[in-house]
């Protein structure tokens, strides 16, 4: 039962973050916000759903479903070595800092708010 | 367009049901008693080197469909992967005290990931030449 919850929340979680990424192409910045505003966000979302939600099912669904397959961890690390192949070493640093930290914060704002 | 939309969400229930279950599955295969987060270490860190080998190699290699790659690479590895678990997992060491374990997993998420990701763009190109040359050959 477990693993068709986790599958449907992540189905869910992949076709908004790919909705998402589409927007990229139509956004006049050089550098990979989206992926970016995913993952802080998705953060936060865990955070929120850690500290809210006590029913185990509907966690899994949210949390490890939903949330995991929302933020992507694959796709962040191809970009970074995109940007590191093009040479373009200080948006590589940037969005490396940026993601870690705001990504961290995310989860600790969701999880007091 | 809704016809469209729908096909796509097919290929990612397709793919996000796979990958989010082989990670559920190594989170509980590497559950290890300290409570530090080998599954969502291995799972990241595999992901991070495939990912630039399907898009740089296996999807020209096999001649993939965009549907294909969208499964395996969005759907499949974008799902199996996970940053949000990263931050929570990070989260609980440090409430735990647990100095030690959150310097290893950081230390490997961090550097691990982005230079197997550099590593998987490197096999990717290596593996293509290797297919040149031996295209070349015959």
């Amino acid at each position: 039962m477990n693993f068709l919850i986790v599958g449907f929340g992540a189905a869910i979680g992949a076709f908004i973050r790919n909705e998402l990424t589409l927007l990229q192409s139509k956004i006049p910045v050089d550098f990979p916000v989206i992926t970016l505003l995913i993952n802080i966000f998705g953060a936060l979302l865990l955070g929120i759903f850690t500290a809210k939600i006590h029913n185990g099912a509907i966690l899994l669904l949210l949390g490890t479903g939903f949330c995991g397959g929302f933020t992507t961890f694959g796709t962040f690390s191809m970009e970074l070595s995109q940007l590191c192949f093009q040479h373009r070493l200080w948006r590589c640093l940037l969005y490396f800092v940026l993601t870690y930290i705001f990504g961290i914060l995310g989860f600790i704002v969701g999880i007091h708010i | 367009m809704v016809k469209e939309k729908g096909k796509v969400f097919l290929l990612l229930l397709i793919g996000a049901f796979i990958g989010s279950n082989l990670r559920y599955a190594e989170s509980l295969i590497f559950k290890t008693s300290d409570g530090f987060p080998l599954g969502t270490l291995i799972a990241n860190l595999s992901g991070a080197l495939l990912l630039p080998f399907l898009i740089h190699y296996l999807q020209d290699r096999y001649n993939l469909s965009s549907q294909v790659v969208l499964t395996l690479s969005t759907g499949l590895l974008g799902s199996y992967t996970t940053f949000s678990t990263f931050t929570a997992d990070t989260y609980r060491l440090y409430e735990n005290g647990q100095w030690q374990s959150l310097l290893i997993y950081l230390t490997f998420t961090l550097v691990g990931g982005f230079l197997l990701a550099l590593l998987g763009n490197y096999w990717a190109a290596g593996q293509a030449f290797n297919d040149y040359v031996r295209s070349r050959r015959k």
